[in-house]
């Protein structure tokens, strides 16, 4: 058709943006992490791995020669890894009947269902962090009520836990799993449901032989979308983690700030990229790529 | 002996409460013999697609009781029921092989891989898919979608089918073809089909009984030449087939039949339904089939009647006709070579099969 080929031109602003806005500073991350790092901060034009090396090795301060395995940057990486995990899958176990809840309504009363599950997102991600603050510090809300209810004595130390970095990251990733898992029930038809259970099907195996491998898509993009920015929380654990429990954002940030040593910073940034490419791939290869192999 | 599959007493349904409830059942009583075909006809709305949903469990009757091979099962789930169904949309797993989709209800029901295997193989071949067992639904025409889906129904050997409109989805050549195979399947399996159609033709040439349905009630039930030929009432006449409704006056009544004048001045016996008996000089309405009067030569027969239209169906041509008293009037004559239609504005006679006349409650 004639003028088919200037189609592409429409997206040529998003491009743009993306260019600028995402490849030219990931191109500088990636050079950044092969310089020195400057005393001050910032780098020294002179190429080196220190920086690569550092992310997995340290050495002693007294003898450079002696070089030991870096165990706290990989405990954070493993913490990362394993905390985004479990965010994932608490967000998929909470936003699956959430998403079915909203999926079986009246279609003029899910609009209304969608409209309170984003509501969270009106509100500033700080001031939601803080809330939770209040909520499970030691002499916060609940601790608070449980030792006037007299069922424990003592308050329960929830801030600084990892359990308390799973909170806030399950509540501030939750939408981003029930939207997906929304989208994919709309779309499914529910005579398949009926055509289960009409083929002697039991509720259980209804769900796991005809509505999850309807709404897998869902799941799929959902997990995607909950574990890609739960590796990279900053906010969450900061403010909930504190220091013991670190994250590979707050490491990041660290190396930019007190640490002072933007090439260890860069690399691990770029590192945390090829992590998050590689288990994408992988997690589609495993999960998404069933169908279309056998498809031939 | 024939058996009792399927009995259905003082069934009711309702949507919605209060002042939105919708009665879409009232006091349905029915039975189904064991390896009946059995129809439900009627308009969209009827209730009979509500009536098949309560039989394969997927809705709950409002009050009434259900029996299926002598058991009760209201009140069971649809996974609980010797009943399958084959939905209007065929409602194939998409994500499934056609071999998967057949053996599902075999496997939920727990049954050995090697009987499923079996079983799917037999059901593929009795559909006539055999070379397609490995493909999507996706991937199969419409035709061969349907196929599968009975395959699938058909598969746990249910004591009944459940048929929701299932050919209305396909063109006409296929579903003639797909008309007969339902037939030839009902007959190889001896289980009893339920079909649900809108479609009064349909209805016709594959049922053994048909239920005749509107607003929630069953108003005619039997075979389907008595449903043709002695409707109830001015509804069942309507939506079976073509029917000339004329405005007559009694002039007689004698014993079962009446004396009508008929527009021109002749006279005709009618036959009146049970229980009707109106009184001398009274309009009734009376039915007869399009295809029940014959053409005459101008002056001759019961009727005068003068041509309007013409339209030619193929084997028939359907003559639009006014009578004397300007009354609409379709004759339905069958085509033969050299014998033109009729002009129009040309005057012809019409003379009526001995008993087809019917005097109708309205």
């Amino acid at each position: 058709m004639r003028g088919h080929g200037w189609k592409w031109l429409l997206c040529t602003p998003a491009l743009i943006v993306l260019l600028l806005a995402a490849s030219g500073p990931l191109l500088i991350v990636a050079v950044y992490s092969f310089l020195s790092p400057g005393n001050m901060g910032g780098v020294v034009w002179e190429f080196s791995t220190e920086g690569w090396f550092r992310v997995f090795f340290r050495r002693d301060i007294f003898e450079p020669d002696l070089v030991e395995w870096n165990a706290a940057h990989l405990q954070v990486f493993w913490r990362s890894i394993w905390l985004s995990l479990q965010t994932t899958f608490i967000c998929a176990v909470l936003g699956f009947p959430t998403a079915w809840f909203i999926a079986t309504r009246p279609p003029h009363t899910r609009t209304i269902w969608l409209f309170l599950i984003t509501i969270p997102f009106w509100t500033n991600l700080l001031i939601r962090t803080f809330a939770i603050q209040e909520m499970i510090r030691n002499n916060g809300t609940i601790n608070t009520v449980l030792m006037q209810l007299g069922l424990i004595d003592s308050p329960i130390q929830m801030m600084f836990t990892e359990f308390a970095v799973l909170l806030g990251m399950a509540y501030v990733f939750l939408p981003l799993m029930v939207l997906p898992l929304y989208a994919a029930m709309e779309k499914m038809d529910f005579r398949l449901v009926e055509a289960g259970y009409d083929l002697y099907a039991s509720r259980l195996n209804v769900l796991w032989h005809v509505i999850l491998p309807q709404v897998k898509p869902g799941f799929i993009a959902g997990s995607i979308l909950v574990f890609i920015p739960a590796i990279g929380a900053y906010v969450t654990p900061r403010l909930l983690g504190g220091g013991r429990t670190m994250m590979l954002g707050n490491l990041i940030a660290l190396q930019f700030g007190q640490g002072r040593n933007w090439p260890l910073g860069a690399a691990l940034a770029m590192l945390m990229l090829v992590v998050v490419v590689g288990a994408l791939i992988l997690y589609l290869r495993v999960v998404g790529g069933n169908d279309e192999a056998r498809r031939g | 002996m024939v058996s009792q599959e399927i009995e259905i007493a003082g069934l009711n349904k309702s949507f919605g409460q209060g002042a939105a409830a919708f009665q879409a059942l009232r006091d349905i009583d029915l039975t189904i013999a064991s390896g009946e075909f059995f129809t439900l006809l009627g308009p969209s709305g009827c209730g009979k697609t509500t009536l098949l949903r309560i039989i394969a469990g997927f809705e709950q009757p409002s009050a009434g009781t259900l029996r299926i091979n002598g058991r009760d099962v209201t009140g069971l789930g649809p996974n609980k029921r010797p009943v399958n169904t084959v939905f209007q949309s065929y409602a194939l797993f998409p994500h499934m092989s056609l071999a998967d989709n057949i053996g599902f209800g075999l496997k939920m029901q727990g049954k050995p891989r090697a009987e499923i295997r079996a079983t799917v193989a037999e059901m593929l071949q009795l559909v006539r898919m055999e070379a397609m067992a490995d493909r999507r639904p996706s991937e199969i025409s419409g035709g061969q979608q349907q196929r599968v889906a009975l395959a699938r129904a058909l598969a746990p050997r249910p004591r009944v089918l459940l048929l929701d409109e299932p050919l209305s989805a396909l063109d006409l050549k296929l579903r003639k073809e797909m008309q007969s195979e339902l037939k030839r399947l009902q007959s190889e399996t001896g289980i009893t089909f339920v079909f649900v159609t809108h479609d009064q033709e349909e209805a016709l040439t594959m049922s053994d009984r048909i239920a005749v349905m509107s607003a929630g009630h069953i108003l005619q039930l039997g075979a389907p030449q008595e449903i043709y030929n002695t409707p109830v009432n001015r509804f069942v006449a309507d939506f079976i087939g073509d029917t000339n409704f004329l405005k007559l006056r009694v002039k007689a009544v004698e014993g079962g039949a009446a004396v009508l004048e008929l527009p021109g001045g002749k006279t005709a016996q009618a036959s009146l339904p049970e229980g009707m008996a109106p009184t001398t000089g009274a309009l009734v309405t009376a039915v007869i089939r399009p295809e029940q009067a014959e053409a005459a030569a101008p002056g001759t027969g019961d009727l005068q009647a003068t041509v309007e239209s013409a339209t030619f169906f193929g084997t028939d041509t359907h003559l639009h006709l006014t009578l004397a008293d300007a009354q609409g009037f379709v004759l339905r004559r069958q085509n033969r070579p050299g014998q033109p239609a009729p002009a129009p504005q040309s005057r012809l006679g019409l003379a009526l099969a001995p008993g087809a006349l019917r005097v109708l409650k309205d």
